[in-house]
């Protein structure tokens, strides 16, 4: 269980995602904790279908509904809403848009390419976006992390000189 | 006369050195510190929680 483990079962199975939010961050080396991993992902039909079999294989259920188990359907895929869910590598939250109804399509030109172990390619949001969402969404926990976002942005500048 | 803080520079000295050891990881070891981070803080709200259940399970 863990981050490592749902990226590379992501990136696997071949699903066009991009990785928003804390752990996007921390991948770019902000020192922050978060308990969950979001991504945006591509919604035409064959992206939703992989991921939805991956979900399905994650045993993904929305969390907001436990100990109901529901789960995420095809059609639930499509929608710009955010799907809160955990799976059986921890909680994943499924984006359809982010703040400013930006899509998968709309950050990829946005993202940044990793890898994990040379394999399994996976899209980061870059940090100046990730600062850029959370500036806009004006949430007190989002803004909390801003101090230590645009700080670690400027070191990361002044390292590519 | 204090040193002029230099630009993007931390009013706590602990954020920026971990910055700098963050930066100085591959994304993969980020990752993994991440892990563990969070796997460190599940475990020790489970064990305060069943420490806390304990302490409090003779009550009412």
């Amino acid at each position: 269980m863990g981050y490592r483990a749902l990226l590379g079962r992501l990136a696997s199975a071949g699903i066009d995602f991009v990785v928003v939010g804390g752990v996007g961050a921390v991948l770019q080396g902000v020192p922050t904790t978060t308990f969950d991993l979001d991504i945006v992902h591509a919604r035409d039909a064959e992206n939703r279908r992989r991921l939805h079999d991956l979900l399905a294989s994650l045993e993904a259920r929305y969390r907001q509904h436990l100990p109901r188990i529901l789960t995420p359907t095809l059609e639930d895929l499509d929608s710009d809403g955010h799907l809160l869910l955990v799976t059986s590598e921890g909680p994943l939250d499924v984006l359809g848009t982010v703040t400013g109804g930006r899509r998968y399509e709309d950050l990829v030109e946005h993202s940044t390419t990793m890898t994990l172990g040379g394999e399994h390619a996976f899209r980061v949001l870059d940090l100046e976006t990730i600062i850029e969402l959370e500036e806009k969404t004006g949430r007190a926990r989002d803004l909390a992390q801003l101090p230590v976002l645009r700080e670690t942005l400027g070191k990361k500048r002044s390292e590519e000189g | 006369m204090p040193p002029e803080p230099q630009e993007h520079e931390s009013e706590d000295p602990g954020d920026s050195s971990l910055i700098d050891w963050m930066l100085s990881l591959t994304p993969e070891e980020r990752l993994e510190v991440l892990d563990r981070n969070v796997a460190d803080i599940l475990e020790l709200r489970r064990i305060n929680g069943e420490e806390w259940a304990t302490e409090h399970s003779s009550e009412g």
